[in-house]
């Protein structure tokens, strides 16, 4: 599918669940909900048209005031892909799991929880796997995370 | 004699295992020299590089990005800069463009020829690593004699590349070309029917096509895998679609198909190589970007590309300053070090190494 025609079979069979946002001018890229975000991962999984059945990467956001976790899905039958954003308030994000649609987003998902500290609903393993087990002092790509000169690692201080 | 009464066992395997390529820890349950569990430890050689490049000017990050993986840094610098590009607009000259070409595919192979050496000299068979090595020297040369680097390289830049080439480097890529050419012929003399190799290898960690798709695997293991989806031909990027090449695909998704496909891959660069060589033009080498000042408008881009481990992407968001507001990496190991317990629980010990080393997967990648 061309970029165009995939641009209007999403307009078509979408009806405004997936808002196209300007931000994106190379690839298509769309907004969805987040009460929205399985349905609409599984929709765009299964629809024989679209096939997006690939999950090349999600990418969270600290926005500041927000943050954002995009994913980007690819089609390996017709050669098309998109990426798609779904918005987190700053306090208390939470975002539901697509490991059961795309069972790659697992560690992307854990890494998201681990650094950004957005909650994954229905996820069946966040434990920590960049950073020490004993890590205390936040998420640390978040924008007002204080990079500190010096990071205590306590095992190396006994 | 009463029943012998056994029971599983936890063994760790790494961080400093030599098959383990950089510093990986899995921690193996074992049932004899069966595999009946595998965790993947990661993080030991995670250096932030997502984090410092929110700090830096969009210049200041290509150097570090060669060190996201460092076998094949042109990738990493292709894939960033080329996403810059995008997002400013930027129309990169001609004879950049045929010159990325040819270190990108340069890269491929000596990324490549490492895999051969590291993958036989994990099962067994300590010679042809060398000669693996021997081979690539002569990449490692052609790259020197360009930009003075022979592993982080800072070549391919915003808008361009940042040398030109010296006037013997075809002369010496095309005799290159040629001895690599002659010296696949040994490597599959030596393998491709060897009994061992075959037994170590043939229907050892078996991935379904089912399987790796749905865990993201890409580049040379889903085309072992029977997928033929190469990121070059399928969204082409840069030049690629003017190179006439063919995407070697195998059915099993077996160790050997895995190994095989890489060898054939090496043989399709070598192609590419010859067709930029002879098509390269005369021009100017870069696009005038002023590293300090330089401020790509506001927007957002996923920018992927085909590297020797599969697809190799970035994220990357601009809020219209000199640094990056966000920049993810995603490197095709992370996806296949997540698939391998799929693969190879159910198999012994020994084949665990078989599979991570046709698997190809280097740490760095996956820690960033």
């Amino acid at each position: 599918m061309t970029r165009d025609e995939l641009k209007e079979y999403i307009a078509g069979h979408f009806e405004g669940r997936l808002k196209p946002l300007e931000s994106g001018r190379y690839a298509l890229l769309y907004e969805v909900s987040a009460a929205d975000l399985t349905e609409i991962a599984q929709a765009l999984r299964d629809d024989s048209k679209l096939n997006l059945n690939f999950l090349c990467n999600i990418a969270a956001i600290d926005a500041s005031d927000h943050f954002e976790a995009v994913y980007s899905v690819a089609s390996l039958t017709g050669n098309h892909r998109l990426d798609f954003k779904v918005i987190l308030p700053h306090d208390n994000p939470e975002i539901e799991s697509t490991q059961e649609i795309w069972p790659a987003a697992n560690w992307y998902e854990r890494e998201m929880w681990e650094l950004y500290g957005i909650n994954i609903l229905k996820h069946d393993n966040l434990t920590r796997f960049l950073l020490p087990d004993e890590w205390n002092q936040g998420h640390p790509m978040r924008k007002d995370w204080d990079a500190p000169d010096f990071v205590r690692f306590p095992e190396l201080e006994r | 004699m009463s029943k012998l009464k056994t029971q599983e066992f936890m063994v760790n395997m790494g961080p400093h295992h030599p098959s383990t390529h950089g510093v990986c820890r899995l921690m193996l349950t074992l049932d004899g020299e069966k595999v009946v569990k595998i965790v993947p430890v990661i993080g030991y050689l995670h250096r932030a590089i997502e984090k410092i490049c929110e700090n830096r000017t969009y210049a200041q990050c290509i150097p570090l990005l060669d060190r996201f993986e460092y076998v094949t840094s042109m990738s990493c610098e292709y894939v960033f800069a080329d996403a810059v590009e995008k997002l400013a607009a930027i129309e990169v000259p001609e004879r950049a463009q045929y010159l990325r070409v040819i270190m990108l595919e340069l890269n491929r192979i000596a990324s490549h020829l490492i895999f051969f050496g590291t993958t036989v000299m994990d099962i067994g068979a300590l010679t042809p690593f060398l000669y693996g090595l021997r081979e690539r020297e002569l990449i490692m040369d052609l790259f020197e004699m360009t930009c003075g680097q022979r592993l982080t390289y800072n070549y391919i830049t915003i808008g361009g590349v940042s040398h030109d080439i010296p006037p013997e480097f075809i002369p010496k890529c095309r005799e290159a070309v040629k001895i690599i050419r002659e010296k696949l012929k040994d490597y599959e003399g030596l393998f491709n029917e060897n009994p061992i190799w075959l037994a170590r290898t043939k229907n050892i960690g078996v991935l379904s096509a089912e399987t790796a798709v749905a865990y993201g695997v890409s580049g040379p293991i889903l085309r072992a895998s029977g997928i033929k989806y190469d990121i070059r031909k399928n969204e082409p990027y840069g030049i690629y679609d003017r190179f006439d090449f063919n995407i070697p695909t195998y059915t099993h998704g077996d160790a050997y198909d895995r190994y095989m496909v890489r060898l054939d891959e090496i043989r399709e660069s070598l192609k590419i190589i010859t067709q930029a060589l002879d098509g390269l033009p005369e021009g100017d080498i870069r696009k005038k970007v002023n590293p300090f000042t330089f401020k790509p408008p506001a927007g957002e881009i996923y920018n992927r590309i085909e590297n020797s481990r599969g697809e190799m992407g970035v994220y990357l968001v601009s809020d219209g300053t000199t640094k990056p507001t966000r920049l993810k990496l995603r490197g095709g190991s992370y996806n296949h070090l997540q698939v391998l317990p799929h693969v190879a629980v159910g198999g012994l010990v020994a084949d665990l190494v078989a599979i991570f080393a046709t698997f190809d997967i280097i740490m760095p990648e996956v820690d960033r």
